[in-house]
C-alpha cells in the first residue's frame, strides 16, 4: 500500500474507532493501533479549551458516557484536505456528527486538524484538534476547501 | 467518597453548558415561557389557546372541582401558609393524608415536602456507613442530587437498565460492602420507559444484599391499584421477602394533582427515622394548608371504587395514541403503554422547528434537547392526558404526521435500535 492510500486508510479508521452505536462506546484498542502512544487530543468549546492524552481521554469519554452525555456517538467525514512532506502529515478535516448513520441531518460539524507520522508501515495520529461549528464561528466547507472537496 | 468518578469535569463547566444549551433554547422561544389562561385542555400561549399535550398531572384532577372545594376549604380553615417547621408541629391535615396514603400504598408512608425533598430526606438516612450505592445513569436529577449527600459511600453510576452491568457490580461491591442500593425511576419521564421490574426482582432475589430505591413519580395516581404505582405493584408488598428491601418515593405534584412527595416504607421503624432526622423533613417548610387540602381531597378519590375506571380510560387514552401513532408512521422512542410520548429527531434544530410547528398548528409540546436528554437523542416531547380528548390526539397525530417524517428512520429500525419492550396486550 502507498502511503497516499495509508494515510486514507488510518484516516478512516480515526474515524470509525471514536464511532459507537447505541450501548456501545469507541473501539479503545482501535484507537491505540491508530493514535501513536504520544497522542495528544485538544478540545477546544465555548467553556474552554481541552488537552488530553490517549489514557485521559478514555477516562473523560467514559464518564461522559457514563453520565449519559452520550449513548451513542457517529462522526462522519465529509471533506478533507492533506498536506504531506516526507514522515509528517497534517489533514485539515471537515467532519459532521449525527445520531446514527442514516440520520438526515447532523447533530454537529466541526474540523478537525490533525497531525500524523509515518512510522514505516503506516500513518499514526500525532495530534488530534478539533473545533465545532456555533453561533459566531460559521461552518463553510467551500471557504474552508475551496476546490478541494473530496467527499470522504 | 460520594460518587465514583472516572473523570473529573468541573461543575462550573457543566453549568457553562447547561447555560448555554438553555439560553439558545430560550431564544428559539421553545422553553422558559410564561403561559396565560390555563385550563387542563388548553392553555393559552402568545395570546393563542393551544391544546395541552405538555402537562404530568396525567388523570386531569388537577380542575376536579373536589380538590379546588378542599384547597379553598383549607385556606378558609388555616389561612395560605402554616409556617412552623414540622419539626416542631404540623398542620392537621398531615395525619387524614398519611393515613389515606397508607392504605393506597399499603405500606407506612411518610409525607415530604416535595419527591427531591424526600429523596434528600431519606436517602441520607437509609444509606448507612458499610454501605454502596449504584443509581441510574438516567435517573431523575434529583436522585442524582440526593445521592451528592452522600459524602461516606461510593456512589457507582451504571448504564440505563443494563442488568448485566447492575449484576457485575453487585459481584463486586457485594463483597466489601454491607448492602448495595439501587437507585431508578420506575418510570422514566423523558422516554416513557418503565424500569425493568421483572429483572429488578430477579436481583433482589438473587442478592440478599441488594436494596431498591425506586423514585416512581411519574406513575403516582394513574397507576396500580389506588394509584400506588408500577413499582409498588411489580415489587411491593405482596412479594413478601422482597419488599423489606424496597423504598418507592411518590409524587402528590403530577397525577396526583397537589403538592408534596411521599415515601412508601417497609416498616414503620424507618418511617419515624426519616420522619426524625431526615434533614428536609427538619429544615424545611411544610406543604401549604390549600395543597394539603387538595392532596387530601385527590388522596380519597383515589380510595374509591371508581378509581380504576378512571385509570382505565386513560389507559384507553394511552392505547389509543399508540395505535394512531403506529397508522401515521410515527417514531417513537419507546413503545411502553405509558402517557409520556417521546418522538427522535435527528438534530436538535429538527427537534425545535418541528416543536415551532406544532405550537402553530395549536398544539403545546416540549423540545428535548441535552441535558435533559443525551446530546444524541433530541426530540419532541407529549404527554396524553384526561384533559385530551380523542379528537385532541387525532388531531395532534395527524398534524405530527403531515408534518413529514424528517425525524428518524422509520418505526422499526427506531424499535430495534433502542431495544424497545413491546405493550403488552
Amino acid at each position: 500500500m502507498n502511503r497516499a492510500d495509508a494515510l486514507d486508510k488510518t484516516l478512516r479508521q480515526m474515524y470509525a474507532v471514536i464511532s459507537f452505536p447505541e450501548g456501545g462506546e469507541p473501539d479503545w484498542e482501535g484507537m491505540k493501533a491508530v493514535f501513536h502512544p504520544q497522542a495528544q487530543l485538544t478540545r477546544v468549546t465555548p467553556e474552554g479549551i481541552d488537552h488530553f492524552d490517549l489514557q485521559s481521554f478514555q477516562a473523560m469519554a467514559t464518564e461522559m458516557l457514563d453520565r449519559g452525555v452520550y449513548t451513542a456517538f457517529f462522526e462522519q467525514e465529509i471533506a478533507r484536505r492533506e498536506h504531506t512532506f516526507g514522515s509528517l502529515a497534517h489533514v485539515l478535516s471537515a467532519y459532521e456528527t449525527k445520531r446514527s448513520p442514516e440520520a438526515a441531518s447532523c447533530l454537529a460539524r466541526g474540523v478537525n486538524s490533525i497531525q500524523l507520522l509515518w512510522e514505516g508501515a503506516s500513518w499514526r495520529v500525532l495530534s488530534l484538534l478539533w473545533d465545532e461549528a456555533m453561533p459566531g464561528n460559521p461552518f463553510d466547507l467551500k471557504q474552508l476547501f475551496a476546490a478541494e472537496v473530496s467527499c470522504g | 467518597m460520594a460518587r465514583v468518578h472516572k473523570f473529573r469535569i468541573s461543575s462550573t463547566r457543566s453549568n457553562d453548558l447547561v447555560c448555554r444549551s438553555m439560553a439558545a433554547a430560550e431564544a428559539k422561544g421553545t422553553m422558559m415561557r410564561r403561559a396565560g389562561h390555563y385550563c387542563g385542555r388548553f392553555l393559552e400561549l402568545d395570546g393563542r389557546m393551544l391544546r395541552n399535550f405538555g402537562t404530568c398531572s396525567y388523570l386531569g384532577l388537577d380542575q376536579h372541582p373536589e380538590l379546588r372545594q378542599a384547597a379553598i376549604a383549607a385556606v378558609e380553615e388555616y389561612g395560605t401558609q402554616f409556617s412552623i417547621s414540622r419539626a416542631y408541629l404540623e398542620c392537621a391535615l398531615y395525619q387524614g393524608l398519611e393515613n389515606n396514603l397508607e392504605k393506597m400504598t399499603g405500606q407506612p408512608t411518610l409525607v415530604a415536602p416535595s419527591t427531591t425533598l424526600a429523596h434528600m430526606a431519606a436517602l441520607p438516612v437509609l444509606v448507612r456507613d458499610n454501605d454502596a450505592v449504584v443509581i441510574d445513569q438516567f435517573a431523575h436529577a434529583s436522585l442524582h442530587a440526593a445521592t451528592e449527600l452522600l459524602r461516606d459511600v461510593p456512589v457507582h453510576l451504571v448504564r440505563h437498565s443494563r442488568l448485566d452491568q447492575i449484576d457485575e457490580l453487585l459481584q463486586k461491591l457485594s463483597i466489601c460492602y454491607e448492602r448495595i442500593w439501587l437507585v431508578v425511576d420506575g418510570l422514566y419521564s423523558m422516554f416513557g420507559d418503565f424500569a425493568p421490574f421483572e429483572g429488578l426482582g430477579a436481583l433482589l432475589d438473587r442478592w440478599p444484599q441488594l436494596h431498591l430505591y425506586v423514585d416512581d413519580a411519574h406513575a403516582t395516581g394513574w397507576l396500580g391499584t389506588h394509584g400506588r404505582g408500577g413499582a409498588l405493584m411489580q415489587l411491593g408488598q405482596h412479594n413478601l421477602h422482597q419488599h423489606k428491601r424496597v423504598v418507592v418515593a411518590l409524587s402528590l405534584n403530577k397525577s396526583f394533582a397537589a403538592a408534596g412527595g411521599a415515601l412508601a416504607l417497609p416498616d414503620a421503624e424507618l418511617k419515624v427515622r426519616i420522619r426524625r432526622c431526615g434533614g428536609p423533613m427538619l429544615f424545611s417548610g411544610p406543604i401549604q394548608p390549600p395543597m394539603l387540602g387538595a392532596a387530601v381531597a385527590s388522596s380519597k378519590l383515589h380510595l374509591r371504587a371508581e378509581h380504576s375506571a378512571t385509570q382505565a380510560q386513560l389507559m384507553q387514552r394511552i392505547d389509543y395514541a399508540l395505535a394512531a401513532a403506529a397508522q401515521a408512521g410515527l417514531p417513537l422512542a419507546t413503545h411502553h403503554r405509558t402517557p409520556v410520548f417521546f418522538i427522535p429527531c435527528d438534530s436538535v434544530d429538527e427537534a425545535t422547528n418541528e416543536v415551532q410547528w406544532l405550537i402553530n398548528e395549536g398544539f403545546y409540546v416540549c423540545p428535548s434537547a441535552f441535558p435533559a436528554v443525551p446530546v444524541n437523542r433530541p426530540g419532541v416531547r407529549f404527554t396524553i392526558t384526561l384533559h385530551n380528548e380523542l379528537e385532541d390526539i387525532d388531531a395532534l397525530i395527524e398534524a405530527a404526521r403531515a408534518r413529514g417524517h424528517t425525524c428518524g428512520a422509520c418505526p422499526n429500525v427506531e424499535a430495534t435500535k433502542w431495544g424497545l419492550i413491546p405493550s403488552k396486550a
